[in-house]
């Protein structure tokens, strides 16, 4: 999903990395009013942490593997602000150092996985949780599809983006993306889910350090 | 610990390795965009960018058939693109495929569409790689940081470079043991493994980054970034700077 150079046009990755610095110099004001200086170690290793985690591949059925992308579970474990600065640190060392997505189209690439991958679900996974308050699978449940939906609409949002620069048809290519991905995000999902699990019974405290 | 996976290239010694990163970032991100803001019909021009960049790579010393591999990254991308070209309705019809009742037609436009995306990602990929090929990367931060990239996003990029080989190391040696020990099993119980492996690596990491942070307090750290060097343009700098500039312009309003 990581968008290269020239697959947008001058408007749509203007607009988007301009969205997409001043939501990331909000989120760097936020974490350090919230956390003071410690936030910068802590966001530092924790985008050393995605990065690792995206680097293990998981078999898919077929013999393919994937990996994951880790929104969801970066800002279901540290808060939105802070998952959309550990996505963007992510993106900005993989487009400089592996050229994984273009540098005109880094915003964009930061806004489908920093901003719709991390900080939208979050809200998504927020809202279930208030719905489903109660049930004893609610953190499985929630961060399920909270991660499956992150990927699905980050996949979408590209979508639209290439169709807007006059790339792919969008009639056709919202479909295909969002059709593919929906197969892709039950990876994620599962995987977003199992962590957190995982975390809540080894670690139950540490899904309640404070949100940032 | 792997180190060389990362910007390799990055430590040998050449005109381009020896600029300034300030000079590198600003021409290549002048390079792409101009790249990129190329109308598709215009082939002179793309043949002078491209040969720009060889002469760029030459430079060097990078081998070139390292940056012709690395480029290859943006193949899966280009063709998504193709995927959907026979989709594009508009225009002159160049050729079509009947599969049954189903009749796929590709166009003129959009053959164009392919054929800019995939020209220009890959002149603006082999701009990237041989700035990344060419910089090590504690460098190309200390550029982007006199560019007035605010300090915290420098601090926490290079924080995260610091600890990339760490957790890597870390989560290779965890799927070691994985492998050692456990002998496939069905694909629910295998994910769950997989996801036990990624919670372990995140209660380790948050712990380091606690421990981290204290040994940083413990020695007087209040969230400024402090440093010694206060780096000048050379002469040889603002020489590539003006002559590389100037060959782009020279290119965007030449005719030919």
């Amino acid at each position: 999903m990581h968008i290269p150079d020239g697959f947008l046009d001058l408007k749509t990755w203007v607009t988007l990395g301009a969205v997409s610095a001043g939501l990331v110099g909000y989120a760097l004001k936020r974490s350090s009013r919230k956390l003071g200086e410690k936030h910068i170690p802590l966001l530092g290793v924790m985008a050393a942490f995605i990065f690792a985690a995206q680097m293990l591949n998981f078999p898919v059925a077929g013999g393919t593997s994937g990996h994951f992308m880790g929104g969801v579970l970066a800002a279901v474990l540290l808060g939105p602000s802070a998952g959309l600065l550990v996505m963007a640190t992510v993106l900005i060392v993989q487009c400089l150092v592996f050229q994984d997505g273009g540098l005109t189209a880094l915003g964009a690439n930061v806004f489908n996985m920093g901003v719709i991958g991390a900080m939208l679900g979050y809200y998504i996974y927020v809202a279930l949780n208030r719905v489903m308050r109660g049930n004893p699978r609610v953190l499985f449940i929630c961060s399920f599809v909270a991660g499956w939906l992150s990927i699905v609409l980050a996949a979408s949002a590209c979508a639209v983006e290439l169709a807007i620069s006059g790339t792919v048809p969008l009639g056709v290519a919202l479909p295909a993306m969002a059709g593919v991905h929906s197969l892709i995000g039950i990876g994620e999902g599962l995987i977003t889910a199992l962590v957190l699990g995982f975390v809540f019974k080894l670690r139950p405290d540490l899904l309640d350090i404070e949100k940032i | 610990m792997e180190h060389s996976f990362l910007d390799k290239y990055s430590n040998l010694d050449s005109l381009i390795h020896r600029l300034d990163p300030r000079v590198k970032i600003i021409s290549f991100l002048v390079y792409i965009i101009f790249v990129v803001l190329t109308l598709p019909h215009n082939l002179f021009r793309f043949v002078a960018y491209l040969t720009v960049i060889f002469m760029l790579i030459l430079l060097s010393k990078v081998p070139l058939g390292y940056i012709l591999k690395r480029s290859c990254i943006i193949i899966p991308f280009v063709l998504l693109i193709a995927v959907f070209i026979p989709f594009f309705k508009e225009g002159e019809v160049a050729g079509g495929y009947s599969f049954g009742t189903l009749r796929l037609t590709v166009t003129y436009s959009g053959l164009w569409i392919l054929w800019n995306v995939s020209i220009k990602s890959w002149l603006a990929v082999l701009a990237m790689i041989t700035l990344s090929s060419t910089t090590r990367f504690p460098e190309v931060l200390k550029g982007f940081e006199r560019l007035y990239v605010p300090k915290v996003l420098i601090m926490v990029l290079s924080f995260m470079y610091r600890y990339i080989f760490v957790l890597i190391d870390e989560s290779m040696r965890m799927e070691r043991a994985r492998r050692s020990r456990y002998f496939g099993g069905e694909h629910f119980r295998q994910l769950k493994v997989f996801a036990n492996m990624i919670g372990l690596l995140f209660i380790r990491t948050y712990e380091r980054g606690e421990r981290v942070y204290q040994s940083m307090a413990a020695r007087g750290f209040n969230g400024e970034i402090l440093t010694l060097s206060h780096p000048t343009l050379r002469r040889n700098d603002v020489l590539f700077l003006v002559i590389f500039l100037a060959s782009l312009v020279m290119i965007k309003i030449g005719r030919v």
